[in-house]
This record gives C-alpha cells, structure tokens and sequence, in this order.
C-alpha cells in the first residue's frame, strides 16, 4: 500500500503543472468552503447571541391576555409564581428575567419611529451587558424611571441625544391610548435588525404606558446552562405547567407579534400561556441563514462539479499515459483491486493535499478578517446583526469541509480507476501513445 | 539432469490464436505445438510477424488463446480466473520487456522490490537482501537510488532482468530482450541471463530474430506464419539463418 502511495505521490510530482491547476482548484473550492461555513456559523453565533439577549431567552414563557374574545394582549398576568415553579422544573437554568413587551410610537420633536419595546429590570439583566455596547450615556440609566435606551441608528433618525426627551405613545389594554415622556439614558452600538425595532424602557415605565398591575409582565425569559436542552425544557415545561392547571396556547412557532390576528380570532378569553423557544422568536430572521446555506451549497456543487470533471480528466489523460506501466504492473503480478487502488490514492493524495492547503488558507482568511475588525455596510449589518464582520471558525466544519471535498474528488476518481483496473494486460502493454 | 526426462514446465498443444480486427480475422497463431522442461534455456526465433510475441503472451498468461490447450507449471491457463491467472504470473513467471518497461517515478530498488511487496512473503529485511543481492549480480548495487531515467538502455535492461528474477520465477519470459540495445550490451544482457539460468536453474524463454543472440540458446523453436517450423540447436538455427539470409 505504501508504494502505491508512493507512486501516487510521485506521479503528481511529476505532472507539477497538472497537479498545482488542480490541487489549487480544490484548495480554492475548499477555502471558499470554510470561508462560508464560517460566515454563515458567525452570522449564527451573532444571532444567536444577540436576539437571544436582545428580544428572546433560550425558552420563553409568555402568552396572551384577552379581555374580549377579539383583543388581546401579550401579557402573562401573575407572573412571580410562574417564575416560581419555572425554577423548581428547570435545574438546566442558567438564569430568569422578565421582559415587559409592546408596540409604541416613539416621538421627538423632529421625528416619529414605531418600534418595539422591552421592558427590563437592569439589574437583574446579565446578559445585555455582554451585548450592548454603549456609545453614550450609561447602561445604568435605565434604572431610573422614565428612561429609554435607543440604538444609533433611531437616535439618528429622531435626532436625539442623552438626556433628551421623547414621547412614547401606545393603546392600553382597554383600547384607549397613553402616552409616557422618557429620557434618553444610553444609545447603544447598532446589532443589525434588531437596533431597528427595539428600544428598552424600565420595566415600571413599560407597565406605566400599559396601564398594567404589579404581578403582570411580558414574557419570561428562560436561560439554560446549555443550549441542547432547549426542547427538552420546552416539552418538560408544557407538562409541568399544564398539571398546575394554566391553559397553554398550541405549539405555533412563530414570533409573539405574528400571532396577534389568530389569538384574536379565537373565542377563548382570560390568560393563556405560550411556551416558545428562541428559534421561534427569530424565526422571521433566521432565513437569512438559510439562504445563505442554501446559496453556499448551490455555489459549492457547481464548483465541486467543474472540480471532478477536472479530476476525471486529468485521471483519463493520467491513464492513457500510462497504460503501458498498468500492463507492465498486471503482467508482473498486480491484481486489478491493487491497479484500482493506485489511481484512486492518486485522487486521495491530490484532495487531501489540495484540500487542507485550503482549509489552512479558509482558516487563515477567517482568522485575518476577524483581527482586520472589518466593519460591514449598514445594508449587510442588518442581516447579520452586527456592525463588524465576524467569521467563526469551527474546527468541526473545518474538517468536515475537508473530508467532503476529499470524499467527492476521490469517489469520482472511482471511474476511470476502474476503467484502467479492467485494461486487459496485453492491450495495455502494446499500447501506442 | 536430462531437461527432457522432467514435466514440462509450459505445454502448447494444438493452440490458435485470432486477431479481429474489424469485420477481418487475422490468424496470429496457427495450432502451436511446443513443450518446454524446466531449467531449458529456449529461443523462439523467426521474423517480425511471425507470432513470436503472440506465443509468449500466451505462455505468459497476460493473453487467451483461441482454441487449443496453454499450460504453465502444470496449470491449464484456460481453466483458471482473471486472478488466478494474475497469481501465477506473480509467482510463477518473471518478464523481461523489449523497452524495459520500468515504473519511472521509482527507483532501481523499488522497481526491483515491486513484485516482492506484491507477494506480501518477505519481510523488509529480507527483502531488502534479496534484492540487493540481486542488483549485485547485475552489477548494478551502486546504482539502487537511481531513477530509471538517469540509467543507459543496458542498464535499465539490467534493472528488468532483476525485477523479473527477484521473485525467484520457475519461468522467465524475455521478449527481444536486446532489441532496443547496442549488440555489446545486448551480449551482456544474453550473458547475463545465461548465468543466471546456469547458476539459478530458471527455465528462460525469450524470443529474437538475432542469429548471435540465439546461438546461446539450448534449442531454438522457429516460427513463421504462425506456426512451428522446427526445433533447432543453436547451431543449427545460425547455419539456417545464414542459409536463409544469402
């Protein structure tokens, strides 16, 4: 076997040109490979991170309040006994907050934004910290009553500063609208779409406009030690809950505001909680990634196609070059397997070697681009929920990249392998040519 | 020992073989009868289209015939599979090519360990000595890490003739085996092999239309039109070259 890889080995020595051109393009196919993956794995994290922080948990327990069959709120009413037994059922938490939810109109004396808004207890909020990065003002702030945090990007458009003050205007559950002037406490750095429709208040200024009582909030937030545990939580809650005697909404994976029309239509009045998940939340958001996988998948088989027509190529000029030394091979003994086995080592060897010199090219692109800080058009921040370009590099999708591309040129150099592997020993050893 | 009083090693009996070429059949081989005994060191002579290479193909299992019986070391190659036929030749026959045919991108050495790695019987050590042993009696040790491209024509010759005997073949085919050498060196390669089949007993086949290269022969088969004409000495053979030539 070593010497058949030694001939391998040699052979592509000796067709240098050849084997560079090909090599070059499968270390150029793979590169581009684990620059995607590491794009789309960054958007990921970034999204993830983000919305998670910004407008989910990893598991939500909200829901909707009607008053009349036709009007609802998105509210969960007695919410400290909720957050209560959540403790109790979930040992996988990391932590719980709540998170007053609404839809306002936010005025300046220029200019006006509808946007979403949260209501939060800063104090009690560990993980925005991590995400928000404040340009002015102080994330502290927001503990004051009456205070908004705003994103660059809106402060720009409301032309407003800190210490400003806007008007936030909203119906109230009973259908007649209140309006609360706030100040500007912080701007934080834009995070993509999500900068263009959120805005945090306290939570007592959000109950404040709403009109709402003490026990009542918008959605709890779940976050769990880890990750892969979200639907076993999800499942896990439904139950518990159920048993306590709340009435659940069905499982609708959407976002809260995308299901206003169906609650509405629905003839049930009084509270019914809804268990969802970060994905569902941001599922608006996350075709992004889809489309992003989908055109990296659609780029990387045309490219792997014009790829294994090069190997097959170069293996059939490969063969016919050297079908006398495969009848000089067969006729001292070689088995047709072993015959076989020799040209699909060179294939091996060609992708192994042309695939990690692109993955440690990819690897060194992703790894540039993350230390060059690159900042992205606003256009592109939107989708990717950052302002800065960051490719995660994951060593599981590196290899991955790797072994794919080697796996396809190797599988396709299978044919004309085995076409030379079936040469018969005396026509291959007369051949001219 | 009397070669003729021992089994032979290839039998021929009553062979034919046919190329088609298109619509046309063109008879290479036309019912060969031929036996060679073990330890024989045989010419098959006679001139370009004759059905030298055809027979030796035969006998060297790389080809079928078309109707007849070819048997090697006491096997009916017509009877036997495409790997079966593929072992016999590993480690039965040993071939010596008329253009060397040496894998290039190897060295001297591993061109002659070649069929040794094939056979999986030795281990490195021992494979290691028995092919530098080899390389010795071609005189060619010194040049072990040699490619095949920095040697002359003799010398890549040479090379062949160690990689057909590494394996200790019962049978060596040669075709032309000086056809593409100098008439000096082509003495060499004839002396070569002779001593070899003195010293080692190997039963040596080889085909040439070259009157001094077959006068090493112990008997001479001539061929013409796809048949045996007759079984010669070595002298015999020469006085009818000369005869035929003039």
């Amino acid at each position: 076997m070593l010497q058949l890889f030694l001939i391998a080995f040699r052979n592509l020595g000796t067709h240098r040109r050849r084997t560079l051109l090909l090599g070059g393009a499968i270390a150029g196919v793979t590169a581009l490979l684990v620059i995607l993956n590491g794009l789309s794995n960054g958007m990921a994290a970034t999204m993830l991170r983000s919305a998670t922080t910004l407008s989910t948990g990893h598991v939500n327990v909200a829901g909707f309040y009607k008053v009349t069959a036709g009007q609802s709120a998105p509210v969960v009413t007695g919410y400290p006994k909720i957050i209560e037994q959540v403790r109790k059922d979930v040992p996988e938490l990391d932590y719980i907050v709540h998170r007053g939810r609404g839809w306002v109109k936010m005025v300046s004396d220029t200019s006006s934004l509808q946007v979403g808004l949260g209501g939060i207890d800063v104090q009690a909020e560990p993980g925005i910290r991590n995400v928000l990065q404040v340009k002015e003002g102080s994330l502290d702030g927001l503990a004051e009553p009456d205070t908004v945090l705003l994103f660059e990007k809106q402060a720009k458009r409301l032309e407003v500063k800190v210490g400003d003050t806007v008007t936030l205007s909203a119906p109230t559950m009973r259908g007649t609208n209140n309006t609360v002037d706030v100040r500007v406490a912080a701007v934080a750095a834009n995070v993509g779409l999500m900068s263009d429709f959120n805005v945090f208040v306290p939570s007592k200024t959000l109950r404040a406009l709403y009109q709402l009582k003490d026990d009542t909030t918008g959605a709890i937030y779940l976050y769990l030690k880890d990750l892969k545990q979200v639907q076993t939580v999800q499942a896990r809650l439904r139950q518990t809950l159920a048993a306590s005697g709340y009435e659940l909404m069905d499982n609708d994976p959407r976002s809260f505001w995308m299901k206003f029309e169906v609650v509405n239509r629905e003839g049930w009045t009084g509270q019914k909680l809804d268990i969802t998940n970060w994905e569902d939340e941001i599922s608006f958001i996350t075709w992004t990634l889809t489309a992003l996988n989908g055109l990296t998948g659609v780029l990387i088989f045309v490219l792997l196609v014009i790829i294994c027509v090069g190997i097959m190529n170069t293996l059939w000029i490969a063969i016919r070059e050297r079908t006398r030394e495969i009848g000089t091979l067969r006729a001292i003994g070689m088995q047709r397997t072993r015959v076989l086995a020799m040209f699909v080592f060179e294939a091996l060897t060609l992708g192994l070697l042309g695939t990690v010199a692109g993955a440690l090219l990819g690897l060194a692109v992703c790894l540039s681009v993350n230390a060059a800080d690159l900042s992205v058009p606003d256009v592109v921040a939107v989708f990717i929920m950052s302002e800065k370009l960051h490719l995660a590099v994951n060593p599981g999708s590196v290899v991955g990249s790797v072994l794919f591309i080697t796996a396809c040129t190797t599988a396709i150099s299978l044919i004309p392998s085995f076409l030379a592997a079936r040469l018969k020993p005396v026509t291959a050893m007369h051949h001219i040519g | 020992m009397n070669a003729a009083a021992k089994s032979p090693i290839v039998s021929i009996t009553n062979v034919t073989k046919d190329y088609t070429l298109g619509k046309v059949v063109v008879p290479a081989l036309r019912g060969v009868d031929l036996q060679v005994h073990a330890g024989e060191f045989i010419s098959i002579a006679g001139p370009s289209g004759s059905g030298k290479t055809t027979l030796l193909n035969l006998i060297g299992c790389v080809d079928t015939s078309t109707t007849g019986v070819v048997s090697v070391a006491g096997q009916d190659t017509q009877k036997l599979s495409e790997r079966q036929l593929t072992d016999l030749r590993l480690h039965t026959i040993g071939f010596i090519f008329q253009s060397f045919n040496l894998v290039s991108v190897l060295t001297v050495f591993q061109n002659v360990e070649f069929p040794l790695l094939l056979q999986r019987k030795l281990d490195k050590a021992q494979r290691k000595e028995r092919v530098m042993q080899l390389l010795e009696q071609v005189g060619l040790a010194s040049h072990a890490k040699h490619r095949p491209n920095e040697l002359s024509g003799g010398q890549r010759q040479r090379v062949a003739v160690a990689r057909a005997l590494v394996t200790r073949p019962q049978l060596v085919l040669a075709d032309e085996p000086t056809a593409n050498l100098d008439s000096v060196t082509g003495q060499h390669i004839i002396d070569l092999m002779k001593e070899l089949n003195q010293k080692e007993g190997t039963t040596f086949i080889f085909s040439t239309h070259d009157a001094k290269v077959m006068s090493h022969a112990n008997a001479v088969w001539r061929l013409a039109d796809g048949k045996i004409l007759d079984k010669l000495s070595a002298a015999e053979a020469q006085q009818a070259m000369a005869v035929g030539s003039h």
